[in-house]
Order: C-alpha cells, then sequence, then structure tokens
C-alpha cells in the first residue's frame, strides 16, 4: 500500500511493520512526531507495544536496554542533544550486545541553538559500538527500520538509522508500506538464547577484570567485522521480498567517472541530479552512496573506488580541530592502496552546517573546483563561507 | 563465596557479559543498613479533632464514593455526624495541613455530608460487642450524655439516660438555634440511638426527681449535666423587665415559646451565646446589636458565627460594658455603657479590659440580654465533687468518688460540643475499664491519638493489631510529598442569602451535593496513612515491593529491599518511615 508521509512517520511504520515490544523515547524536534505517532498507535490498539513514557533520553535508552535485556524488541527515536545525552547508555548497550534500534534525526548541535540538519550528532558517537546506516529518502527511511532489526538481531549489536532533519523528517513523500505478513517472514520474532528472566536470575554486564575486558572488545570488534556481510544479505533478501533492494554502499555511474563525489543522506540526490548534467555534457562524474557508516565499509569503498584518481567527499558535519568526519574516514579507508600507484587525491568539502541550504550548484561548484585542482591542497574546502 | 572462574579463550567466553551462576544468592537486602517500614501516623485533623473522629479514613472512603464506609467510620468516634457537620467549630479544619498548601480541606461539609448520607439511607449498623448486665445511669441527655450513653451501649451494658428537660438534646436542643441546626437532624440522630437501646427518660431530674443515693446505686454514672445559668452582669438595674438571660432566651424560642422583644435589643457578650442570641434576635424582627467589652479579636464565638452575624448586618461595638440598666416604672428603657480600653493580658491570655474614666454614655434600649458567660447549677451534686465552680476529674471524667464519672461543660474544659462529645467518649472507656477492674491510663499509649489529649475507641475496642502504628507521631506539612498534589480551592458550602434567611428560622448553611462530597474528599492529602496510591511499588528500584493478596497495602521484600529510601521519599503522605537497621 502506498501513502504519502513525513520520514518521520515513515520511521513510524517502520516500527510498527517490525512489531516492536517497547518504545520508550524523549520527545525533542524534529524527531518528536516519530514517537508521537507511535504512541497513538499504541494508544490506538493498532501496536501492541509498551510505550514509556521517560523524563530524559538517557532514560529512553536504560528503558530500551532493559526491554531488550528481558528480550524484547525495543525501539526509540532521538535527535542532537538526545543524543548525545544517551552517549554513556550508548556504549553500554552495544557492550550489553543489545539489539536496539533508533532512529536519530539528523540536526545540528547547540548552541547556537539550532534544529537544522547537520551530521555531526551521529558521526560524533562513531566509537560507541553502534551500527550506523543514513537514509537518502522516506521509502528508505522505511525499508531501514525493518532491515536494522534483522542485521541488530543476528549480530546481538544496536542499530542507528539516520535521516535529515526536515529534508526528511518533515517531507512528504510517496513511501510504500510492505505487507505486514511479508515482513513478519522476514522479520520472526525476537527470541534471544541468553536474556533476562525473574526465574532465573543472572547478572548482567558487571564488573569484568582486566583479564577478560580485552578478550570481549575482541568479539565485539568481530561482531563488526561481520557486520558489513550481514546487512549487505539482509538488504538483498530485502529486496528480494519487496522489490527493492539495498547495499551498504551504492555505486552511480562509478565505473568510468573522472571524478567520484562520496556522500551520505540527502546530500546524495542532490549529487545524482548534477551528475546527470555533467554526464549529458559528457563529463564523466559519479557517486559512492555511504548507506553504512559504521562499521565503515572499508572493503567495500576500496574494491569500488579502486583506480580513482579525484574524490570529493562532501561532508556536512566537522571534527573541529580535524576535518569533516567523512573525509577522514575514506582517506583512512584508501590510506596506501593501488599497490603504491599512487592513491587517489580526496577533497574534503565542508558545506551546510546548521541546515544551510545545500544548492544544485552548490554540488556542482564541488565538481568543478574537484576537476579544476590539479592537486588538493587543503584538509578542509569550505563551501559557501561568507568570509 | 564464589569461585573464580577463569576463561582460557575467546570461544570460552559467554556471548554477552552475564553471570555463569543465578544471582539468586545474591541478596542484596543485605547491603541495606536503613530500613523502610510500612508506618502508619497520625494526620493532625485527628489530633486537633476533640471527638478524635478518624478523617483521613472517612475521606479516603468518601472520595471512592463509599458513603457507607465513611458514615461508619465516622461514627466508630462520634454519633453525632450529622449535628456536628453543622454545629462543630472544626478546629480539624485549622490544623489541616493542606491549608499550607492552598485551603484547608472542607473536613466539616464532608461530615455533613455523610452524616446526611446516613440519616438519608437509615444507616445505623451499630453493633453490640456482647451483652451485660451491669446498668449505667447517665445524667443529661445533652452531647456528652448520649455521647457516653452511646459508646457504653456498644461495649454492652444497658445505658439510661436520664434528662430533666421535655427533651433530649441538652444544648443542642434548647440552646443552638434552628437555623443551624434542624429539630429533625437532631431528633433523628438521637432517636437512632434509642432504637440501638439506649434508654432516655425525659422530664426527669437527678437529685430531684431520683435522689442523688438511688442514682448512685447504678453499676456506674455519668454526670453531664451542662450548664445553664448565665452569668449576670452585676450592675444596677438587672431585675428590670426587658432584661433577659440568653441561655433562657434561647431555650424559650427553641421551646416554641413566643417571645416578643423591642426594636433596639442589646446583646452583651463575644461568645457563642451571644452570636446565636443576636442573631436570633434578629430573626424575631427586632434591631439588634453586639455589646462586647474587649475586640473582635478576642471574641470567644466561632469566626464563622461572628461572620455570618456580620453578614447579616449586625453591628457590633467594642470594648464597651454596662454599668448601668435604666428603667421607667419597671421596664428597661436604656442602658449606661462605659468605654474600656485593653490592658495587660489576663490568665487566659487574652489582654484584660480596663474602665476608661468618664468614658459612660447612654443608649436607648428595649431589651438587653446577657450572654458573657454561663455557670453550673450545682445544687443537686454532692458538694465534695466540686471545685472552682466545675465537677473535679482526671483526662477520663475520672471523679474521686467511685463509681461517678463526668463529662461535658461541668468539668473543665472548653464548652463546645465537640468537648463534650469527646469527654463522653473518654468516660465511657474509663467506667469500661472500672467496671472490668481495669484503669483506663494503662492504655493511654494505645488509644491516644496525637498528642492533644484524643483517643480512638477504635483502637479501645480493637487494640489495632497489625502494622505498626505510632499514635503520637503527627504527620506536619514538611512531611508531605507535595510534588503529588496540585492546587485546588476548597469547594464552597451553598447558603441562603442574607435577605430571605434573616426573615425566618431556615437552615442558613447547606449540605454539599454527592460529586461535590467525593471531589472535596479527593483533596485530603490523606496523613500518614497509606492510601494504596502505589507510589513505593511504582519507585522501588529493586522490585521489592509488592501488593499484599490478603489485605490491604503493600509488602516489603527484604532479601532484596537495599534500603535506598526512595520508596519512603516519595510516599506522598509520610506512611512510610525508615529506621535503623538493627533496631
Amino acid at each position: 500500500m502506498k501513502k504519502v508521509m513525513m520520514g518521520n512517520h515513515a520511521v513510524s511504520y517502520g516500527a510498527r511493520l517490525s512489531r516492536v515490544d517497547v518504545i520508550a523515547a524523549y520527545p525533542i524536534t524534529p524527531q518528536t512526531q516519530i514517537v508521537e505517532e507511535l504512541s497513538e498507535l499504541c494508544a490506538d490498539g493498532k501496536l501492541d507495544a509498551k510505550f514509556i513514557k521517560v523524563e530524559s533520553e538517557h532514560s529512553a535508552m536504560a528503558s530500551c536496554m532493559g526491554a531488550s535485556a528481558a528480550g524484547g524488541r525495543a525501539f526509540t527515536a532521538t535527535s542532537s542533544q538526545g543524543l548525545a545525552l544517551m552517549h554513556e547508555l550508548l556504549h553500554f548497550s552495544s557492550g550489553g550486545r543489545l539489539p536496539i534500534v533508533m532512529a536519530n534525526v539528523n540536526r545540528a548541535l547547540g548552541p547556537g541553538w539550532n534544529i537544522w540538519t547537520e551530521q555531526t550528532d551521529s558521526l560524533a558517537q562513531r566509537d560507541t559500538g553502534w551500527l550506523q546506516f543514513y537514509c537518502e529518502n522516506n521509502q528508505e527511511v522505511l525499508d531501514t527500520v525493518i532491515m536494522s532489526y534483522k542485521i541488530a538481531e543476528q549480530l546481538s549489536l544496536p542499530v542507528m538509522l539516520v535521516l535529515d532533519a526536515f529534508i526528511l523528517s518533515h517531507t512528504y513523500e510517496i513511501v510504500d508500506i510492505p505487507e505486514q505478513e511479508a515482513i513478519d517472514g522476514y522479520l520472526p520474532p525476537y527470541k534471544p538464547e541468553i536474556k533476562m528472566d525473574v526465574d532465573n536470575p543472572h547478572a548482567f554486564g558487571a564488573l569484568v577484570t582486566p583479564d577478560h575486558y580485552y578478550e570481549i572488545r575482541y568479539k565485539l570488534q568481530e561482531t563488526m567485522d561481520r557486520a558489513p556481510e550481514v546487512a549487505r544479505k539482509a538488504g538483498e533478501e530485502y529486496g528480494k521480498l519487496v522489490g527493492r533492494p539495498y547495499d551498504i554502499v551504492e555505486p552511480y555511474m562509478l565505473d568510468d567517472a573522472d571524478v567520484v563525489i562520496v556522500a551520505a543522506g540527502t546530500l546524495v540526490s542532490n549529487s545524482r541530479a548534477v551528475i546527470n548534467e555533467y554526464r549529458e555534457k559528457g563529463i564523466k562524474v559519479g557517486l559512492l552512496k555511504l548507506r553504512m557508516f559504521r562499521p565503515f565499509p572499508t572493503k567495500r569503498v576500496r574494491e569500488l573506488l579502486a583506480g580513482k584518481k579525484k574524490i570529493a567527499v562532501i561532508d556536512r558535519n566537522i571534527s573541529f580541530g580535524a576535518t569533516g568526519i567523512f573525509y577522514q574516514e575514506l582517506k583512512a579507508a584508501l590510506y596506501g592502496q593501488n599497490n603504491g600507484a599512487g592513491s587517489p587525491d580526496i577533497f574534503g568539502f565542508i558545506i551546510g552546517l546548521g541546515g544551510r541550504d545545500v544548492t544544485l550548484e552548490d554540488i556542482a561548484e564541488i565538481v568543478d573546483y574537484t576537476l579544476e585542482k590539479e592537486k588538493n591542497e587543503e584538509d578542509i574546502i569550505w563551501m559557501g563561507l561568507k568570509r | 563465596m564464589s569461585k573464580k572462574i577463569t576463561f582460557t579463550s575467546i570461544a570460552d567466553l559467554p556471548p554477552l557479559v552475564v553471570s555463569m551462576g543465578t544471582t539468586e544468592v545474591n541478596a542484596t537486602g543485605s547491603w541495606r543498613y536503613l530500613r523502610p517500614v510500612y508506618h502508619d501516623k497520625t494526620a493532625p485533623c485527628i489530633e486537633g479533632c476533640p471527638a478524635s473522629e478518624d478523617i483521613e479514613q472517612y475521606m479516603y472512603w468518601a472520595a471512592r464514593g463509599d458513603f457507607d464506609k465513611a458514615w461508619e467510620v465516622l461514627v466508630e468516634e462520634n454519633p453525632f455526624p450529622a449535628v456536628c457537620g453543622r454545629v462543630c467549630y472544626h478546629p480539624c479544619e485549622s490544623s489541616c495541613n493542606r491549608d499550607h498548601f492552598d485551603q484547608s480541606l472542607g473536613i466539616n461539609s464532608i461530615e455533613r455530608f455523610i452524616g446526611d448520607h446516613g440519616l438519608e439511607f437509615s444507616l445505623d449498623r451499630f453493633k453490640v460487642a456482647e451483652e451485660r448486665e451491669q446498668k449505667i445511669a447517665v445524667a443529661g441527655a445533652g452531647p456528652a450524655g448520649l455521647a457516653a450513653a452511646y459508646h457504653l451501649r456498644r461495649l454492652g451494658y444497658q445505658v439510661t439516660v436520664y434528662e430533666k428537660e421535655e427533651k433530649p438534646g441538652g444544648i443542642l436542643q434548647y440552646g443552638i438555634p434552628r437555623y443551624r441546626l434542624p429539630k429533625h437532624i437532631l431528633e433523628a440522630e438521637i432517636m437512632r440511638l434509642e432504637r440501638f437501646g439506649v434508654e432516655i427518660k425525659t422530664g426527669v431530674q437527678v437529685g430531684k426527681d431520683i435522689p442523688w443515693n438511688e442514682f448512685l446505686q447504678h453499676d456506674a454514672v455519668f454526670l453531664a449535666v451542662g450548664v445553664h445559668k448565665s452569668r449576670k452582669l452585676n450592675v444596677p438595674g438587672e431585675d428590670l423587665d426587658g432584661v433577659i438571660a440568653g441561655l433562657d432566651f434561647l431555650s424559650r424560642i427553641n421551646s416554641g415559646e413566643d417571645v416578643s422583644l423591642g426594636k433596639n435589643v442589646a446583646v452583651i457578650g463575644g461568645g457563642n451565646t451571644a452570636m446565636d442570641a443576636v442573631r436570633t434576635a434578629l430573626r424575631l424582627g427586632s434591631t439588634p446589636a453586639i455589646y462586647y467589652r474587649r475586640t473582635r479579636a478576642e471574641m470567644p464565638a466561632i469566626l464563622d458565627e461572628i461572620e455570618e452575624a456580620e453578614r447579616e448586618g449586625i453591628p457590633m461595638e467594642f470594648l464597651v460594658t454596662p454599668v448601668e440598666l435604666i428603667g421607667e416604672n419597671g421596664a428597661l428603657k436604656a442602658m449606661k455603657l462605659q468605654r474600656m480600653e485593653l490592658g495587660e493580658p489576663d490568665e487566659s491570655g487574652r489582654r484584660r479590659p480596663v474602665p476608661v474614666e468618664g468614658s459612660e454614655y447612654v443608649v436607648e434600649v428595649d431589651n438587653v440580654i446577657t450572654a458573657i458567660g454561663e455557670q453550673g447549677d450545682f445544687t443537686s451534686i454532692p458538694e465534695k465533687l466540686i471545685e472552682w465552680g466545675v465537677v473535679k476529674s482526671d483526662a477520663f471524667g475520672q471523679t474521686e468518688q467511685r463509681p461517678v464519672f463526668a463529662g461535658g461543660d461541668i468539668i473543665e474544659q472548653p464548652h463546645t460540643v465537640v468537648h463534650a462529645i469527646g469527654s463522653g467518649k473518654k468516660a465511657a472507656m474509663a467506667i469500661h475499664a472500672y467496671l472490668n477492674g481495669g484503669d483506663i491510663a494503662t492504655l493511654a499509649d494505645k488509644i491516644h491519638v496525637g498528642n492533644k489529649g484524643g483517643v480512638s475507641f477504635l483502637r479501645f475496642r480493637d487494640g489495632h493489631e497489625g502494622d505498626p502504628v505510632d499514635n503520637h507521631e503527627v504527620v506536619t506539612f514538611e512531611n508531605i510529598n507535595t510534588s503529588y498534589f496540585t492546587r485546588k480551592d476548597r469547594h464552597q458550602v451553598p447558603e441562603l442569602d442574607v435577605k430571605t434567611r434573616i426573615t425566618n428560622f431556615e437552615e442558613v448553611k447547606g449540605t454539599i451535593d454527592r460529586e461535590a462530597a467525593m471531589d472535596e474528599a479527593l483533596r485530603c492529602f490523606n496523613c500518614g496513612v497509606c492510601n494504596m496510591c502505589d507510589n513505593c511499588l511504582v519507585f522501588c528500584p529493586d522490585v521489592a515491593i509488592k501488593r499484599r493478596d490478603d489485605r490491604f497495602r503493600y509488602e516489603i521484600d527484604y532479601a532484596y529491599c537495599k534500603g535506598c529510601g526512595i520508596c519512603v521519599v516519595e510516599c506522598p503522605r509520610s506512611a512510610l518511615s525508615l529506621v535503623p537497621e538493627g533496631k
């Protein structure tokens, strides 16, 4: 069934189709409508889930952790400051191996107080042990919620899916809602081997001495290493089911491209449009869309970008004192590749912080800059800065 | 001590950080050094009530709409809820913790609703514990005598009340005007006692119609004959026609007599009798005024009554005292007044009025009604029982002569209906203890509620076994967790408009309706007593609190309670206490 809906409600419907058992969330713009819709679905009896009202995002995640540890499928959503407040428990939930799914609406952090889109909030959580997926449109948002549970529960790790504030969260698009029956086949009820059980109580997440902690960390990383393949298969299987396959990274006109744009979220859509224009003019520009950011899909990125000469990374984020975060990650992934035949020149563009509009002209300017420059000369190329 | 487990490889490790053994052995309650306990305390309203009504409990039931149960709780301590709901000066409300939050609870109006509910549905579920042979006589069918008779009857005694007047009720019958207490309400509550087996013989005066010695032949006797003599002004002209004693005036009106008053009526005094007399005179068509020797602040009358008199437009002249009543042909004509000023405080703590020299002036009056206090007529009571104008007795009404007990206005206590009722209850307990070879003083700790002398008949009767209760610990406003309450004004009591009411003796105040009674009862903090709000259970981080299957309230699983005290802090009403472990 197709419906016109905002990105936030696409999240809600994804959670509903995933038959979540527990939702615990605290309202924050621009996320609030996600849980608002879910609370109504619960109240109306359309979703058989426990909706827990909490006093903070920290408590929201704590509630989700309890629910997940007890064997429930837990969901929450947040944004920006709320995600930052959750930080401690993001480590705790991944360390606890709890397959919680969270939607984060990308919003700039204050001050200056700002409710518009920026990727820094989610990217700042990259070391917490959560998987991260960035969505390009509302359809992908809905589908990613469902796939996230599929992936999370196989790995016993939490997954964060990310959508841009307002550009997706509040924008209405046509979204195809899959049949519940199909999703039920794809996503069977969550049945963990080990869970909290009042009749057989065990201590969860207790003290671990240096004797074993190191190995436990290793195991988490080992699971992360398996994640790209698990996620790829989950997307492939989902595609067979509903006709929309997903991959962890998705190339667009990449094979013969002289300049490759690397982007995530809604910047991808703009890039596609610009690429089409250049292609019409016979200029070979291509795109690599990063859906998965954690774990970083290093292997696939290396394969797909092998032999490329110029790469333009578009970051709507910044790691202060360093550079754009996607830029850093890409450089690290490609360092020393091509057997010494020379790494590609990677250009790092920072644009659209705090929700400043990123137009097709802006992307074209990025392409032109990259085409024009012989070598990259600086770590940050500020786009549209009013100097 | 559990043995140390060492994993030798990654493959050995469990998939997540989880203990290998059960944690059931880890009874974390052993970490506790403070123990939360359910510990009922006394609400300040109950302490403030001279009849020790279990106000908190009947509010609990009233809030839930169970007015039958509320009535049962109420009459456990006081057989006259419909009467007290009308005439009581409600010290409970001035003690109410809610007063510090928004406005005190409308206890009196709820009591009245419950009382009327009892009459409307003919509730009379009084139980006699076991019939006893012993016969007890009561002298005086006022509130003290009838309360004593009621409680003694419930304890199984054969009780006869002797009343010198034609009708029972005492001050309720002959003192308080009908616009405050309609006769049918009073009579209905008294008839309920008669149906219950309390025998009332009217027109019989103890010490006169029954000789004192014959009266003493009973197994125990209770004296509650009241005080009916208005104090004299002791000024020249007091014998003139037109000078009336306040209590006589009220008694004649209440008996249905026609009392003709002139136009200008001066009521002397500032107590309840004065207010009743002046408002009655107004209703008889006169133009009455109050003359009081101190100021409004020192008036001993119930504030409500003073305010009602003011609302009815009655002028009040303060700091004046009559020094002479002037007549013409034996009939009152005028009154000479002297101005007063307030001096040093006297033994009552109020500043003593001192005459101002040369300040006399004369007002024309047709009648003077004296209401400067009452005194007992003890001519029929043996002299040795009297000391300083009252019957000498202890806190439970025990006189020096067995088996004579006393209560009401003839003993040393404030002259209020509710004090009279309280004294009747206490004497009933003392008589029961005496007849069973015991001493009521030994029970004081068990039956006291609060620290102002009130006693609970319920605890006297069943010992209140079960939950630990500290009868003396009274909940203060600081003990209330006000986060759980929202501010809300109290319900207003319906009343007749002034123009209508002063033309007749219709009851001035009305009864609130059922919804208002429930709503008002919901404002109650339920100070100190668990009302199953579930807060402790919801907040317990160890899930160590559960509801009891068998009865009211909760149980704490001390094997897991770590003594964090959250339940105690989050209890809105201080029904939990934290005590040091091992004590």
